[in-house]
């Protein structure tokens, strides 16, 4: 009963965000960002920057993974399929109503006019979720260089999302290691 | 009608695989669905216009919108279901996996970089965003600019809710832009 409870609470959320799912799934990071890490405090942003660097280095939609990593999380298995769910629907039954008037749609300029002032509030919407995403996420120094190494292979060298994964797991391994047989105490002050 | 869903089925499980979100998907399932017959070019590149105005991940919208073009409703579902495949395996395993191992030192030095490499991909994503979103017909939109700075004055200062900034620039949109 109670997971029955927790995973209608799920879909409903769910359903809300994949209402507003623009800028490829970013929104819903956000969205994500206000309700759990800033209202129900169920989840930290480093916790949340986790799961969506897990859901973005896993084939598929990574906004798909990323409701299912935090469903299982907050309810198990049946809280993951429900997320995900819940999350696509309402953009499939928005797009199967917009493919069949395409053209209307297509040639309406007001339409056009309103989406073109929607994807100007996607920047300012993903700028929210990543700000507080920042904190806690460079342990060390060398984190710093990696998140600039990313940055540029993605923007200028179009490196698969994958492969940057990658190359930030080895980087960790390799930045911790140093760092334990240097014997630093990290930042956060709670090395083992 | 059975044969064109199988079809569909086994095209978007091979895009679902072998893809990593985003504009990534986009030659895949051009690939697929030219060489299936379910679509032609221009009509590709009319779903990736549409699956960025409109709500919804371009994987799944690419996938509805394909769907139904070769086989109706029945269509997209399948479509889309095949593409979630690897969601409901391959991320399931890892969700589980993710959530017993997340203590662990190893899993805490992998995430140490792979936490940095995650901001980077978002500041990435940004700079792409502002790019498509801000220059428009090749000109610098000041208006576009201008519903920029209102949301995030309305984010950051007043804390309003993502589904309200998205309806307000819809409205500012239709008043600025003409």
């Amino acid at each position: 009963m109670n997971t029955f409870k927790k995973a209608v609470r799920l879909f409903g959320q769910f359903f809300q965000f994949g209402c507003f799912t623009f800028g490829g799934g970013w929104s819903i990071i956000a969205q994500m960002q206000h309700l759990y890490v800033e209202k129900e405090k169920t989840i930290t942003s480093q916790e949340l920057l986790d799961i969506t660097s897990v859901g973005r280095s896993l084939p598929g939609i990574m906004i798909g993974n990323v409701a299912m990593l935090y469903g299982y999380r907050a309810a198990g298995i049946v809280g993951g399929i429900v997320c995900v769910v819940a999350m696509v629907l309402p953009p499939m039954i928005i797009l199967s109503f917009i493919t069949y008037f395409y053209t209307i749609f297509k040639e309406h300029i007001w339409v056009m006019n309103a989406m073109t002032g929607v994807r100007a509030a996607i920047v300012p919407i993903i700028i929210s979720a990543a700000v507080n995403m920042v904190r806690g996420a460079f342990r060390f120094r060398p984190c710093y260089f990696l998140m600039a190494a990313a940055f540029v292979l993605y923007l200028f060298f179009n490196v698969n999302c994958a492969a940057l994964v990658v190359m930030g797991v080895v980087g960790g391994i390799v930045i911790c290691e140093i760092q334990e047989r240097r014997g630093l105490n990290d930042h956060d002050g709670n090395a083992s | 009608m059975t044969a064109t869903l199988l079809k569909l089925l086994w095209s978007f499980i091979k895009i679902g695989f072998t893809s990593f979100g985003g504009l990534s998907m986009v030659p895949l399932i051009s690939h697929e669905v030219v060489t299936n017959g379910w679509m032609d070019l221009s009509e590709v590149s009319d779903i990736v216009a549409i699956a960025e105005m409109t709500p919804g991940p371009l994987g799944l919208n690419c996938s509805t919108f394909a769907g139904i073009h070769a086989a109706g409703i029945p269509g997209a579902l399948v479509a889309c279901l095949a593409i979630l495949l690897p969601t409901f395996t391959i991320t399931a395993m890892a969700a589980v996996f993710f959530q017993k191992f997340q203590k662990s030192k190893w899993m805490e030095h992998i995430l140490t970089g792979v936490r940095p490499v995650c901001i980077g991909l978002i500041a990435g994503v940004i700079v792409s965003f502002c790019q498509t979103n801000y220059i428009l017909d090749s000109r610098l939109s000041f208006q576009a600019l201008f519903i920029g700075a209102v949301d995030l004055v309305l984010l950051f200062k007043w804390k309003v809710s993502i589904p309200n900034v998205i309806l307000l620039s819809a409205a500012l949109g239709l008043v600025l832009f003409r």
